[in-house]
Order: structure tokens, then sequence, then C-alpha cells
């Protein structure tokens, strides 16, 4: 049976006094914003997406952490909250991290074989590439 | 307090027992965030895997958004709606704990509609990918990982089934064979000829194997064209006009015309009458091949193609044509289809089963009393927007 909560037990005596709308409305024109950011991200740093990759998870865990925080009213629950989410965030890294010696470099055992059948990329025009020689596609 | 312990008299009455419970929330809450944390593992084994597929795939060969018809902005308005569909039910949870039924009903109602625009954007997008041939899996997946013979094979067959097809049709009911039916079959035969074959045969008969991977892949680029691909091409087409244009200029005339007839052979084939050898010539004697390759006719009618088709079909011989559905080569092409479609798939499916508990929610009156029922399934609406929170960068941006 259900713990009758502190709100549905008053309900009827006292008003509810939780957060007010307007933190939730911030809360949402800041994950508008941050998505627009995200998607902006992808436009400027067209060159470098190095960079582009880390804004956009930094921005992508910043959107996560405010939904969780005030959406799902995580900040205002008991340290509960810290034994659902701190190991869940670090599992969720460390899935990625231990996949990538095995299947994010399986290319570096491929043989000649196996390259002869997989995707290969195209190398653009070199700078000394004339209409007599060819340039040399990449491997 | 011994009331609600219902313990046995074992225990003496002047100990006073307190009930206190392992969490301070009700349990229905706290069997849901366990569930939600069995939906993080598993959404977390399928991006963690997404992303090391993604970023272990050879280095330069995943296909661009453009390649594979994604339009960022559309993945952006799908957040969007997701962003502002958590805000509802965040506003109906509000109006619900404070005992304002009409509003909480409302925003639940809101969500609900939210919930499915974004169902509908999504099937849109799924549509756009179908259109192009990027399915899942075989068979309907025309995707190729590499522009190599046994897709140029692929081509042929496919170029060739559908000939036997339309030549059966024509056959069997000439009077309903319109004109339309036959312009089809005229670009099949087109295609078979400067298209399949000139390049299959400049691919087996080319000394240089830089030339002949650069011919497979302007085939396919005019089939399915490629972005990171664009300047190779170019320069492949301008090569090889070059290199037809010195030939057609040293050719002489051969003593006893014996090419001019094998030529006359291989172009009057597709005008020839229905019950005629299907394309067996197009697939070429190894014998005739470098003859063809030779013959003034056929590089005249490879130099007006290769015009024709920087012309009229910019966007690819598959857009253009969309009932041809030749092959197409996208590298990574499977490895993309299968990680997208997974991913979205899922959590479609799992928008879907919100959408489900949202319409077993919306009949009652939600007031603070139905509090708890209303913020359970807003729990599981904000983990399925925090999922599309890191799939949109993942798949859309990235």
């Amino acid at each position: 049976m259900t713990i009758p909560s502190a709100s549905a037990g008053h309900s009827h005596e006292s008003a509810y006094h939780g957060p007010s709308l307007r933190v939730f409305l911030n809360v949402f024109f800041a994950l508008v914003v941050l998505t627009v950011v995200s998607f902006v991200t992808a436009r400027v740093f067209h060159e470098s997406p190095v960079v582009s990759w880390t804004v956009m998870m930094a921005v992508s865990c910043l959107k996560a952490t405010l939904v969780i925080s005030f959406f799902m009213h995580l900040i205002w629950e008991a340290n509960w909250k810290y034994v659902l989410t701190i190991p869940a965030s670090f599992m969720s890294i460390l899935i990625i991290l231990l996949l990538i010696p095995d299947i994010g470099r399986r290319t570096r055992l491929y043989s000649e074989e196996r390259w002869r059948h997989a995707p290969q990329p195209v190398l653009q025009e070199s700078h000394a590439a004339t209409t007599e020689a060819h340039p040399v596609s990449g491997h | 307090m011994t009331e609600q312990t219902g313990v046995v008299s074992a225990v003496p009455s002047h100990i006073h027992l307190q009930y206190q419970p392992g969490l301070p929330i009700p349990n229905g809450k706290l069997i849901l965030w366990l569930f939600l944390s069995t939906e993080i593992m598993f959404f977390a084994g399928l991006i963690g895997t997404y992303i090391v597929l993604r970023f272990g795939a050879p280095t330069g060969t995943w296909p661009t958004p453009h390649d594979v018809h994604l339009q960022e902005i559309i993945g952006a308005l799908n957040t969007a709606v997701l962003i502002f569909s958590s805000f509802t039910i965040v506003v109906a949870l509000e109006m619900a704990k404070a005992n304002k039924p009409a509003a909480a009903k409302t925003a639940l109602l809101a969500t609900f509609l939210l919930g499915g625009v974004f169902l509908v954007v999504k099937a849109y997008e799924y549509q756009e990918k179908f259109a192009h041939g990027i399915y899942p899996a075989a068979p309907h997946s025309l995707l190729y990982d590499r522009a190599d013979v046994y897709y140029a094979a692929a081509v042929r067959e496919k170029l060739s089934n559908t000939r036997a097809e339309l030549e059966q049709r024509k056959s069997q009911d000439p009077n309903s064979f319109s004109s339309a039916d036959q312009q089809k079959l005229d670009l099949i035969a087109d295609l078979q000829l400067n298209l399949v074959q000139w390049s299959e045969l400049t691919a087996t008969h080319c000394d240089n194997p830089v030339v002949a991977e650069d011919t497979l892949l302007l085939m396919a680029h005019l089939i399915y064209p490629l972005h990171r691909h664009e300047a190779r091409v170019r320069q492949a087409i301008r090569y090889e006009i070059t290199e037809l244009q010195q030939k057609l200029a040293k050719w002489q005339p051969s003593p006893n015309g014996a090419e001019n007839r094998m030529f006359l052979v291989s172009l009057q084939e597709p005008a020839a009458s229905p019950d005629a050898q299907p394309s067996a010539a197009p697939a070429g004697a190894v014998a005739s091949g470098r003859a063809v390759l030779e013959n003034p006719e056929r590089i005249r009618a490879r130099l007006e193609f290769l015009e024709k088709a920087e012309k009229q079909w910019p966007h690819g011989i598959n857009d253009a044509h969309p009932w041809l559905k030749l092959p197409i080569h996208i590298p990574s092409g499977h490895m993309w289809a299968s990680t997208y479609f997974l991913l979205t798939g899922f959590h479609a499916l799992h928008v879907l089963v919100g959408l489900f508990i949202f319409s077993l929610v919306l009949p009652f009156r939600l007031d603070s009393r139905y509090a708890n029922v209303l913020e359970n399934s807003g729990l599981y609406w904000h983990f399925v927007d925090i999922v599309w929170i890191f799939l949109f960068p993942l798949l859309y941006l990235f």
C-alpha cells in the first residue's frame, strides 16, 4: 500500500506549497536555449569535429541534469538520489570505455582480405593531381 | 503505533515499535525509479554501442547526415516538441498537487498531443529514408558498403531483372504498354550499355587500379551522389573525358571493319524485338571487352551519356527515376542504418508506451489524490525525453 505523502494527507486542509511554476518555466527556456546552442555548435565548429563533439556532449549532459533535477523533482528528494544517479552515470561511461579496445579499434586487426570488403574512405583530390597523373586512392 | 505493524503479542506491551519506511517515498514511486534504472541500463547499452561502432568505423567512411537524408532541423524540431511536452507534464503534476484537476487534465492532454506530434514527425523521417532505399536490412535495403565489382554486378542484375519484367509485360499485352513504359525500357538499355557495361569493362581491363576504382565510384556516384565524393568524382569525369577525346582523335578505322560490326550488334540489341536474347551482350565476352572500349561509337555514346547524366540527373539516377531502385553505395551505410533504426525505433516504441500510459490516466479526475499516478507517468515521460536529448546530437549532429 502506498504511504500517503505529506501533501495528499493534508490536501483538504491546506494548499500545496510546492515549487512555483516559474522555476519550471525557466528550466524549459534554458533547455530550449541549450538545444539551439547544440545545433549551432555543429555548424560553427565544422572544421574541428572534436571540439564540437565535446561541446555537444557537455550540453547534452547539462540538459539531462536539468531535466532530472527539476522536472523529475530529484533536487527536492533525499540522499537516495545519489545512490541512483552516481552508479548509473559511472556505468554508462564505463561501458563505452570497456568496449573501445575490442569493438572501437576492430579495424586495427583487419586482414588484407577483410579490408577488401570493408568500406574505405575516398580521398579528395590531392594537390598534385593533374590530368596526366591520377591521384592515388586512399586505403 | 503498534496497530500499524500487526506484530504478534510476542512483543511485550511496554515496547513501542515504529514503522520506518526504507525510503521516504511511496512504493509506487520507488518501483518506478527501479524500473527507470533498468531502462537506463537498456539505453546506455544501446547508445554506448552506437558510440563505439560509429567512432570505430574506418576513418572517413561514416555517412554525413546529408548522405542519408537526415535533416538536422527536423531532429531539432522533435527535440523542442519533447522538451515542451516534458514541461507540460510537470505543469500537470503541479496542478494536480495543487488540487486543480481541470488545469491538470488540459496539461496532460497537451503532453499527449505533443507526443503524437513527435511520432508523426518520426514517421515522416522514416518515410524519407525508405523512399531512398535505406532500410534496416535486406531485402528492401539497397545499401552497399563498397563500389566494387560485386556492387556493379548487383546493379547489372537489377537492371536486367527490371528489363525482363517490362519486356514480359510488353509481350503479354502490347496494347497496355504505354509510351512511358517504352521510355523506361530505353532508359534501362542506355544505362546497361553506357553506365554498367562501360564501367565494368573499364574496371576489369584497366591497367591502373586507381582509374578502375574511380570508374566504379563514378558509376555509384551517378546513381546516388555522396557529397564527400563530389570533388573526386568530378576529377574522375574530367580525366575520363580527356582520355576518351584523345582516343577519338587518335582512332584509325580498321581495314576489315570488324569493330564496327561488333559495335552495331551491341547498339542494336536494345531496340531488338522482345524475344531477342536478353542482355547477354552487356555482360560482355572478355574477348570483345577491350574492343568495346576502343570502339569510337561506344566512346561517343559514353561521352554523351556522361554529359546527359551531369545535366539531367544532378541528384542521381535513383532520385530522377525512383521506380528504378538501383543498389546504392554508402560507405558504412549498413552500420549506419542498423544503429539509426535500432536506436530511434526503440525510442519511438517507448514514446508509444508513454502515450498509452497517458491514455489510461486521462479519463480520471486529476486531483491531489491522483497526483501520485500522474507523478509516476511523468517520471517515465521525462526519462523518454532524456534519452532523446542524448540521441539527437549523437545521431543528427555528430
